[in-house]
Formats: structure tokens, sequence, C-alpha cells
């Protein structure tokens, strides 16, 4: 059963905030949701084939530099920089 | 001016008329540029109109056509869902999250297209990165159908879907991750396909699945999505997971006989959760398929039944992780009241992520946690490698299956927020394709008692769209559309 204890640990992964009436909504779909989910529970097994392998990838370049993108470009996005990073809260 | 109604126009028609010199690439585009603009605010079909360059690229066009140089795209009008990067143009993936990003670079997919001096008309809406079946998710609000503006326009490219279908643009390009080009198209009576996964190259596609997604072209007709398809498919040494196989062109196999092919039509996808209607208008089709020339006969395809759920687990799962990206830092949308890092990354993702994106999110995240990842999305890969093993023993005996695209019509605007297990469920008919890898195109085959268009999928084999683009233009032919009246 998919309780308001495990929305909130799922949230906490997720680095999502839920207000207390947010995470009660939550609750109440992830639970719906998880039953629907639980359909998979009567699959079984039986050659063991975990995983196909969908497309081989292709081959990789040769390990060399190559022009990437101007750190200008880089920045243009980011809504605290400097001239020359990007500016994040103290972290340390 | 230009001697047919732009609004049924194919490629093909103006490709002739840029050609014979019946009107120019600038005033095509301002005549689509008129309609995009008055029917914008009744469709939402578009989140940025790019009037100015668009004008521009028509201008190039101009150019390239007056040399002699022009190609069959060449000054065709077009939009581009806006999860698609176009450098220098706003792409926002309908979220708050990403309101005004500008890519500095083009997916592979655009540049292609621009590099045949198509006209980019501008960037379409879309349920909030690509997440969604009726486009409604949309931060810029939802789209809405051109048949019925009371009803969705289907999703995720419910943008694109409803721009070709009200003639804003004559073909556009939408992504395909569980259905969202074919459901779309399907709701709103136009024809997508969705390539075989490794086709088109995903490099500036955002990235919701990355073992799923897949670029595709929605237009008027199979053939349209055809000429597209050829210019957007290739190798890129961008994408690793796009396949090195040569293209063959997809337009080879129109206009050719179809009766060497079998038609499989799996019963388990005409079960009690398809509307009469639909199921109806697929068996008609079935019927019509049988008068030009077809073998049809009923197979079955077991696992469908965890289809739904495999396809929800795997998706969110790689969602969870995709999404990840979006802590404010280098781009997009960032809090500014956080004191610690912590604060401020918790509180960007939760302003600028919609409802339906967090659920997935936690979903994706519960799927691949500790305690629960063997119980799901462990038996959510095994079910993969089932579903790829009964649909390559399908393809001994036919050479595509034939389903409904949706279980019903387009529903009206707010039915699927308040119901998310129903609205998952709905992907049903669509989500196989995807989950193993196989092109799938929809068109339309009927209408519903209120005129709403209804779609048929036609799933191919592995790389072999040219044979289901055929066999749905041929289709095509025989079938009589009614357009949208708006």
């Amino acid at each position: 059963m998919f309780d308001t204890k495990l929305a909130a640990h799922l949230a906490t992964l997720s680095k999502l905030e839920f207000t207390k009436e947010e995470l009660e909504r939550i609750t109440e779909e992830m639970d719906s949701i998880v039953a629907l989910m639980d359909t998979v529970s009567d699959f079984t097994e039986t050659n063991g084939q975990e995983r196909a392998v969908l497309v081989s990838l292709s081959e990789l370049r040769d390990d060399a530099p190559i022009p990437s993108m101007e750190r200008e470009t880089a920045l243009a996005n980011a809504k605290n920089k400097s001239e020359t990073f990007f500016k994040v809260p103290k972290v340390v | 001016m230009f001697g047919y109604d732009i609004k049924k126009a194919t490629v093909s028609d103006l490709h002739k008329g840029l050609k014979n010199k019946d009107f120019s690439a600038l005033e095509l585009a301002k005549a689509y540029l008129s309609r995009a603009k008055e029917l914008q605010p009744k469709l939402s079909a578009f989140i940025t109109l790019c009037e100015e360059s668009a004008l521009e690229d028509a201008k190039k066009a101009d150019e390239r056509i007056y040399k002699g140089e022009g190609t069959l795209l060449t000054g065709i009008p077009l939009g581009i869902k806006d999860n698609i990067c176009t450098e220098g143009v706003r792409t926002t993936c309908a979220s708050k999250m990403l309101e005004d990003f500008i890519p500095p670079y083009s997916a592979t997919a655009a540049e292609r297209l621009k590099a045949q001096n198509v006209v980019l008309l501008g960037k379409t809406n879309l349920d909030e990165f690509a997440m969604g079946s009726t486009s409604e998710t949309s931060f810029f609000g939802g789209v809405r159908n051109p048949y019925d503006e009371s009803r969705v326009a289907g999703g995720s490219s419910g943008g694109s879907a409803a721009a070709v279908a009200a003639g804003l643009c004559p073909v556009a390009l939408g992504s395909d991750t569980g259905g969202s080009i074919r459901q779309p198209a399907a709701f709103c009576g136009v024809t997508g396909i969705k390539p075989t996964y490794g086709t088109v190259s995903r490099y500036g596609l955002v990235a919701f699945a990355s073992s799923l997604d897949q670029i595709g072209p929605i237009g008027r007709n199979a053939e349209d999505c055809a000429f597209l398809l050829n210019a957007i498919a290739g190798a890129d040494a961008l994408d690793a997971t796009c396949s090195t196989l040569p293209r063959p062109d997809y337009t080879s196999k129109l206009g050719k006989s179809i009766n060497q092919y079998v038609v499989g039509v799996p019963s388990e996808f005409f079960g009690d959760n398809i509307s009469d209607e639909v199921k109806c208008a697929v068996h008609q089709a079935a019927k019509e398929l049988e008068k030009l020339g077809c073998t049809v006969k009923t197979v079955s395809l077991p696992s469908l039944k965890y289809a739904v759920a495999a396809y929800y687990l795997l998706s969110s799962a790689e969602a969870a992780s995709n999404l990840s990206r979006y802590d404010g830092i280098k781009y997009g949308h960032r809090n500014t009241d956080g004191v610690t890092y912590e604060e401020q990354l918790c509180r960007t993702r939760s302003e600028g992520f919609g409802w339906e994106v967090k659920r997935r999110i936690m979903l994706g995240n519960y799927a691949l946690s500790s305690g629960y990842y063997e119980a799901y999305y462990k038996k959510a890969t095994q079910i993969r490698a089932k579903l790829r093993t009964e649909f390559e023993e399908l393809f001994k005996g036919c050479d595509m299956l034939l389903t409904p695209t949706a279980p019903t019509t387009a529903y009206s605007m707010g039915k699927a927020e308040p119901n998310p297990v129903a609205t998952y469920s709905a992907d049903i008919c669509t989500v196989t394709a995807n989950i193993s890898g196989l092109p799938a195109i929809s068109t339309t085959c009927g209408y519903d008692s209120k005129g709403l268009p209804i779609g048929m999928s036609l799933i191919g084999r592995a790389f072999d769209e040219a044979t289901i683009l055929s066999v749905a233009d041929r289709f095509e032919q025989t079938f009589e559309r009614k357009e949208a009246a708006i």
C-alpha cells in the first residue's frame, strides 16, 4: 500500500517538495497508479531473457579533442552566473 | 492566388506551385502565418510563432528555388514540436522549467530540414516534457481539436497534429515515446508515423525516455510523412543509438501493389476497453485492405495485457533519471528564495515542473528504488523482451499488424487529469510499438457519430517503414477524408 511516508521518501529521492495537501493528493494518486503497475506481478519470465538489446550502439569516435561549446554560449541561459562560471548557493 | 485551399494543400501540391512559380515561398509563408495567427486563440497549436524568421527562411528558399536548386521541401512551411531544439528559437517543452530557454544548438532532424530551406513557422504545443496524451498539461494551455474545440487534440504532439489538421502548416515534426505522434494524429484526423527506434537521430530531442523516444513526421497523408522521413532519417555521429544501417527511400513503395502483404489483426487489441465505433471502423478498414488485395488474418499478442504497466515503469524510470538535470543551475527556471543548495534545488524543481511530470518522476523513482526495483523495473524489462519475441514470431507469418490507434475518439477537455489510471490505460494501443522499437503509422479510417476522426495503426517490421507507408498510402487513396470545419 502506498502511504504518505513512502511518498515523502520518494519526494526526497526526486528532489521535489510537496505541501501537506499535495502530499496527500499524490499519495492517493500513486496508490491507484501503483495498483495498475502491479499488473506486472502476474508476469513470469520463462526463458532467462531479461532484457532485449534494442539496437547496437554505433561506432565510437576517436578519443581526440574536438571543438565543443564556447563558454559564453554555455553560460547564456544561466540565471546566476559570473563571466566565467555558474553561481550556486554555498554547498560546503 | 494559390488556386486551391492551402488548408488542404499537401507537400506535393505546394512543391508544384513553387516550382511553377504560381506563388513564392514568401507568399506561402505569409498565407500560413496569417491563418496560424487567426486560429491561435482558438486552438493554441503553437507556443512560439516565428513570424520574422519564417519570412527570412522563405526569402532564402525563394533564392534557392529561383536558382533552380530547390528540393522537394524547399519553401515548405512546417511546425516543429517544442521539445525539439532549434538554435536561437525558444524551446520550452511546454514547461515553466524551460519557459525562456534558447537552445545553443539545433536538433539534427531540425538541421537536416533547415539544410533543405524549409520554412519554420513556429514551435508547436505539447504536453509538458512530452508526458501526456491530451496536450492539456502544457504550461501554456491545452491544444484544442480542430474537429471540435471543446475536445482535446491528443498528445503529446497535439500542437503538431492540430496545426496540420487545421491547415496552419502542411507538415510538422512530433515525437513519440508511447504514442505521442500516432494518437494525436488519430484524434485530429491526419497521418503520423513513429519510425523504428534508431531511424532518426535523437540529438537535440529533449529526453523523456531515451530507449523509447523517436522524432517523426505528421502530415496530411502518408506520402507527405514519407517525404519528411526521407529528410530527417539517417545515421548521426551525435547519437550513438542512431542506426548506421543505410536508409531506404521511404517513398520507393508508394503507388506499388500491396496485394502481396499479409496483415495480422491481433485479437487482444479489440477488447471491451475499445469503443464499439472504433472497433467497427478498424474492422471495416481490414475489409478494405482485403479488397485492395491484402491477406488479412487474426493473430494473437498474449503479452499485450502487461504492456501499459511495463511502458509506464520503463518510461517513468528513464524520465526520472533524464529530468534530474533540471536543477536551475545551467539553464531553466531557478528558485530565488532557497538558502541552501538543497532548498534551492527542490524548490526550483517543484516550482518548475507541472503535476503530471512530478507524478512520473515519483513513479520512476519508485520503480527504481531499493526494495521495488526487482518487482517493477526489472519485471518491465523482461516484459519488453517477451513482447519483442512475440512480435518476431508474428512477423514470420505477417508483414504488418493492424490495430486501433486509440480506444476512443478525442475526449472532452478536462476529463483526463482527474483520472490518471484511465488515461494511462488508454495508451494500450500504442505503447507496444515503442517498447519493441518497431515502426508504426496511424491514418484515419473512419468518423464516429459525432464526426470525430478514428485512427487505425499499422505496425511494421523493424526498419520497414516503406512497407507500412505504402499500405497506408494505398488505403488513403480510397478513403474519403472529412476536413475539420474550422
